[in-house]
């Protein structure tokens, strides 16, 4: 892919003879992309590795074209993290530490300052950013984690379970924030073994089970089928008889009928075959393929 | 929208187009940091009631020093002055010195480490040695201050009433400020270096400020121990231990003064230099043993 933003080959790392990543090959292109994983599948150790905190045992990883392992000065100055756990100095407050993120990051002190005032209040902490972080909810620590995220513009940011511990308000919250990253120009990979906020957050998808690359590609074309679910209301046989012959291949649960057409419109063959059949019809449409479905199929789960 | 009603805008997003400072500036930053931290600027007020005690306490007798000698109309900066001169003035402020960086040694090290930041400074142009000499800098920089301040204001207050003149006064003296430096220097690492190495791995800043000055009270007292043994064949190098009196033998040692202390190890017979030996050696296993430790966790 010429214009992936982070690619690895061959990607292994083991802690000790627990063996983290194996063989991962990722190109990943700019936008926002979902990592997805049971916890333990290995999200957060490929996160280190592309920030250069952690060195792959073996294969090589390159990010903006730099190796995190080789040249992390490089890597680090075009990248922004916020990691699954607390990175807060809790007796600093918002402001101030946001600042201090932003001049970490080289942004001379008065861009800084400025830098802080509007990414706390992109995140909704305006109010409250002369508070110390010691004093916030959850839900504020959060935000202010992502604040020092992308408080000196990175390239791309990693999140790392961003919406872990948060209420339904605040995960709803944070999940708004993460989509308008994109609009930002800036490139996010998003971590969570939540399915449902990948979804709603990213346009591409890498699902990593026990170290190993499930499935990468864009949500659309993993969750946009053009497999059509048929429920009927009489003995569904008739209906699977003619779809069968007519080259679509046909499941049957009780009364409801799953089939996919490799050409033409599956719409107008089922509309065809009802009324050749003459079946009664409770309900028609795409059967909705969800991430879970993906990643519980590729998992091997029924 | 027009007429006399204000507009909101809603300004989004605006990406940093100016100049970045890169590695430098992050250095920067953290020493920054590291200096209002020990001196709990930008902090709760209770951060700051100890540092800026100890800085009152170590500024003031000089004030007083300068102002006596200004009314009573003499003085000279060498040990004869009524007041002393600098070789005692950094062994008061030395006691006050190693009680600052008992405390600043932790505020350092442990907050960042034991409350996550570190995950903060992974993701910014700084490696692990730039983060831990930054951090040294920070010490390095109030530890001076400490040190600088109230014998630059000797010196400069006292060539002010010198009946020799200012300037001539400020020159003759001149050899003093480099002495100064010098036992600064081994102030610094004498008792810093140790506070860093314990701050490594300590997981609470009052136990290790607790452990530090035990550490220097207790390894002297064993020192002194030891040194009083002849039996034991380590005695003599025993003395070696007390790593409270290493940075006093040294200034004694930088001002020409080393054979009036009174100390373990030249009771036991040890030069000067050795003292400056320990410090070298205990701030490299320091330097050694933390850059281990902090390569795990950045």
């Amino acid at each position: 892919m010429a214009d992936s933003i982070i690619t690895t080959a061959g990607l292994g790392h083991a802690y000790g003879n627990i063996v983290a990543l194996h063989h991962v090959d990722l190109e990943i292109p700019p936008g926002r992309v979902g990592l997805v994983g049971a916890n333990g599948a290995g999200k957060t150790t490929l996160i280190k590795i592309l920030l250069g905190v952690l060195h792959p045992t073996v294969g090589t990883t390159s990010v903006f074209g730099a190796n995190p392992h080789t040249d992390p000065i490089v890597v680090r100055s075009r990248v922004g993290y916020m990691p699954e756990s607390a990175c807060l100095p809790l007796h600093q407050s918002a402001a101030d530490f946001a600042v201090y993120a932003a001049e970490l990051a080289g942004i001379p002190p008065r861009a800084a300052r400025q830098r802080a005032s509007d990414v706390l209040t992109l995140v909704g902490l305006h109010e409250e950013r002369f508070r110390y972080l010691g004093e916030f909810s959850t839900g504020m620590k959060q935000r202010a984690t992502l604040a020092q995220a992308i408080v000196h513009d990175p390239e791309v940011v990693f999140l790392d379970e961003p919406t872990a511990g948060l209420d339904p308000e605040g995960r709803d919250e944070m999940l708004d924030l993460i989509s308008r990253l994109g609009a930002f120009g800036i490139n996010v990979l998003v971590s969570s073994h939540v399915l449902p906020d990948i979804e709603r957050t990213c346009d591409w998808v890498v699902m990593l089970d026990g170290g190993r690359v499930l499935r990468t590609g864009p949500i659309e074309s993993l969750t946009d089928t053009s497999t059509i679910e048929v429920e009927l209301l009489d003995d569904p046989a008739p209906v699977v008889a003619a779809l069968a012959a007519r080259g679509a291949v046909v499941e049957v649960d009780r009364q409801t009928v799953v089939f996919t057409l490799a050409e033409g419109d599956p719409f107008l063959l089922a509309r065809d075959v009802l009324a050749e059949t003459g079946a009664g019809l409770r309900r028609l449409g795409p059967k909705t393929t969800t991430l879970e479905d993906i990643f519980l199929k590729g998992n091997g789960a029924p | 929208m027009s007429g006399r009603g204000g507009v909101v805008f809603d300004l989004g997003y605006k990406p940093h187009e100016g100049p970045r400072l890169g590695r430098l500036g992050a250095v920067r930053a953290v020493i920054k940091d590291g200096v209002r931290r020990v001196l709990g600027l930008r902090r709760r007020a209770r951060k700051k009631v100890l540092p800026w005690l100890l800085f009152s306490i170590a500024l003031l007798p000089a004030a007083v020093f300068v102002g006596l000698a200004f009314f009573v109309g003499t003085f000279s900066p060498e040990a004869e002055s009524p007041f002393g001169g600098h070789v005692e003035y950094i062994g008061l402020v030395g006691v006050l010195v190693m009680l600052f960086i008992a405390l600043a040694g932790p505020e350092l090290l442990i907050p960042d480490r034991e409350e996550g930041v570190l995950a903060v400074y992974s993701s910014r142009p700084l490696t692990v040695g730039d983060y831990l000499l930054a951090r040294a800098g920070a010490m390095a920089i109030v530890v001076a201050a400490f040190m600088i301040v109230p014998n630059l204001l000797m010196y400069i207050g006292f060539a002010a009433i010198d009946e020799g003149g200012f300037a001539s006064t400020l020159a003759g003296n001149a050899d003093d400020l480099l002495r100064i430096l010098g036992a600064t220097a081994a102030y610094l690492f004498g008792y810093g270096a140790p506070a860093f190495l314990i701050a490594t791995y300590a997981k609470r800043n009052g136990p290790a400020t607790g452990v530090f000055l035990a550490v220097m009270v207790g390894s002297t007292a064993v020192a002194g121990g030891l040194s009083t043994a002849p039996d034991l064949p380590a005695g003599r190098w025993g003395s070696l231990l007390s790593l409270l009196q290493h940075p006093e033998i040294v200034r004694s040692w930088i001002f020409g003064q080393a054979s009036d202390l009174d100390s373990i190890p030249t009771d036991a017979g040890f030069e000067p230099w050795a003292s400056l030996v320990v410090i070298v050696l205990v701030t490299f296993l320091t330097a050694a043993f933390t850059y281990r430790r902090y390569r795990r966790l950045m």
